[in-house]
């Protein structure tokens, strides 16, 4: 049970990372990013090159592998999100499909389509009371915990993060007061592709590694994002973890039934809540 | 955009006619069992049109309901009774009674968040085709389907089968058609140009866009029928989440919102699907970038292009005596 707990946690602190992203992009920008797939199969893709090349160094890949979306986030941004600000969603919804395909295409021609295995860094176990609970998912809750404390930090004290608030609520009253939205708004979709990337980066030792490995990790944190509220980043932390333990318990009982599960909550939601975007 | 109750004059039969011999001329280039792919890609790209084009509703989970009618029509074969046209009625049925259980959810969202529903369906649809219901489905090998003689509609035979299916698609055409300058018709369009205000007029639009997606959807199911009959065999890939661009990229490059849009749209992705992966190897990269290219600078579609190269024409005619208030059109 209390693995059970953990294995909940872990997953839920992996889909935080992810849905953190695609919950800011769309409350400041109005743009659903399918372009997330990318960044984060992209950061894993690195971090497996990187702890080759490393030779085992796991820390110090993982932090350059998050380093390396950066850029490639803000190509993105800069050439295709930022010309659909103001458009219908579903052409921006098309459009960062067409980047998530290209991209993809690219992994594929680097890296083949073949999965990669990938083992536990830590491979210990803690042990007490008679259970051992693998370290790094324990790890993992930890870091989940401390970002979501950074990011409170982040949104609340700094300017930039106030700004980024300030823009959620109302982004042409921010634009009256002479703030140049547009920065702070690649500032966020940087932001939230290096998360994205970190989630990655964090859960592909624990998971399968495939080119089209990003499409049902976001397809589970849109169901994050539904359940908590768009542009909410409270209630994004809370669905996370919600869910995660979902997929967990369900996984305890029909291990193939984790994810239809988590769907299913989202349209019990869905039924009671409606939203409008 | 205006809304005109019907197409400017109804070339009605002449296009039918069109329709028909384009598919006939091609197929002596192409060969009949891939042109009886081309139409059934056709008709699952219109009844797309139905929801994007006419309502604005784009869904990322539209080969949900094409699966589900082949595996409808599919596992009715196998199980119950080998007569084609019952068949495809069950496959129609199965896919239209999906789309109303989940329309009931799905229709309350718009934009992406009603693409990326459709496509969490879709997903979950895949899985269980995949492995809770291996016992039926048998999973990732699929089955096949052998359907009976029906007197002399033999949908074994190709040519038969092609007829067949260019009945199908210019039946679908001519609802399609009716339906949509009918009030019904303008009313969905309404609903895309603005919903709040057709609400205002006192409309429930919830009832009209949960017809639209059940009508789309069964006409997917007809699709994913006639889908398992010309392959004789049905498998998962009949409902790939990852296909579902596939018929975006057509509707959009026909030009979204026009029924001979759609006819084109299918037709030009097949031969592009079809006959491109054997020169270029990156396949999806150049569906990509051409995806990119068309929501930035290509947004009308190749309909809807000549659509405006010919008004052009005709204003040309026309020009020399002023228009009484053309300037406000500016």
């Amino acid at each position: 049970m209390i693995y059970t707990i953990v294995y909940g946690f872990s997953i839920g602190a992996i889909l935080y990372f992810i849905s953190i992203g695609l919950s800011l992009t769309f409350g400041t920008m109005r743009v659903i990013n399918f372009a997330h797939t990318l960044t984060y199969t992209i950061g894993v893709y690195a971090l497996i090159t990187l702890v080759a090349f490393l030779q085992g160094y796991f820390v110090l890949a993982a932090i350059l592998a998050v380093i390396i979306v950066i850029p490639i986030s803000y190509v993105i941004e800069r050439f295709i999100i930022r010309r659909l600000y103001g458009e219908s969603l579903d052409y921006t919804f098309i459009a960062t499909f067409a980047v998530s395909l290209i991209g993809v295409d690219v992994i594929k021609w680097i890296w083949g389509v073949n999965p990669y295995p990938m083992k536990d860094p830590i491979g210990e176990y803690l042990m007490f009371w008679g259970l051992s609970l693998p370290i790094y998912r324990i790890l993992i809750v930890i870091i989940a915990i401390l970002l979501f404390v950074a990011l409170n930090f982040f949104f609340k004290k700094t300017i930039v993060g106030k700004i980024v608030v300030a823009a959620l609520d109302d982004k042409d009253g921010v634009r009256c007061l002479g703030i140049n939205v547009d920065k702070y708004f690649s500032i966020v979709f940087i932001l939230g592709s290096a998360l994205a990337a970190l989630g990655g980066v964090l859960y592909a030792p624990i998971s399968s590694i495939h080119p089209y490995m990003g499409l049902s990790i976001l397809l589970l944190s849109f169901a994050v994002v539904i359940v908590g509220g768009m542009g909410n980043l409270k209630g994004t932390f809370l669905s996370a973890f919600a869910l995660g333990m979902v997929m967990a318990i369900t996984a305890r009982y029909w291990s193939q039934g984790a994810e239809t599960m988590v769907f299913i909550v989202m349209a019990i939601v869905l039924i009671f809540k409606p939203i409008d975007i | 955009m205006p809304l005109k109750n019907a197409p400017a004059k109804d070339y009605g039969a002449i296009g039918f006619l069109v329709i028909a011999a384009g598919f006939l001329l091609i197929t002596p280039i192409l060969s009949t069992h891939r042109v009886t792919d081309f139409m059934i890609f056709c008709i699952f790209a219109m009844s797309f049109d139905l929801l994007y084009g006419y309502m604005g509703r784009l869904s990322f989970g539209h080969m949900l309901f094409l699966g589900t009618g082949a595996y409808g029509a599919g596992l009715f074969i196998k199980y119950i009774n080998g007569n084609p046209l019952l068949a495809i009625l069950v496959g129609i049925a199965v896919a239209g009674l999906l789309g109303m259980l989940l329309g009931l959810i799905i229709v309350r969202t718009t934009g992406a968040c009603f693409a990326l529903i459709n496509l969490a369906f879709n997903h979950i649809g895949f899985f269980l085709v995949l492995s809770p219901l291996r016992e039926i489905t048998r999973g990732e090998d699929g089955f096949g389907v052998s359907a009976s003689k029906l007197g002399f509609l033999n949908l074994g035979s190709r040519p038969i089968m092609f007829g067949f299916v260019l009945l199908c698609l210019l039946l679908v055409f001519y609802f399609l058609k009716r339906l949509i300058s009918s009030p019904y018709g303008i009313m969905i369009r309404s609903i895309k140009e603005d919903e709040t205000r057709v609400r205002f007029l006192g409309y429930n639009t919830y009832l009209y866009k949960w017809l639209t997606f059940v009508l789309a959807g069964s006409i997917a199911g007809l699709a994913g029928a006639l889908t398992a009959l010309n392959y004789n065999y049905v498998n998962p890939n009949a409902m790939d989440v990852n296909s579902n661009v596939g018929v975006v990229f057509a509707c959009l490059i026909g030009g979204a919102g026009n029924l001979y849009g759609a006819l084109i749209g299918g037709v030009t992705y097949m031969i592009i699907s079809n006959f491109l992966p054997i020169y270029i190897h990156r396949w999806e990269m150049f569906l990509g970038f051409s995806l990119l290219i068309i929501t930035f600078r290509f947004r009308k579609g190749v309909w809807g292009y000549f659509q405006g190269v010919w008004e052009n024409i005709v204003k040309k005619k026309v020009i020399g005596k002023p228009i009484e208030g053309g300037a406000a059109d500016l």
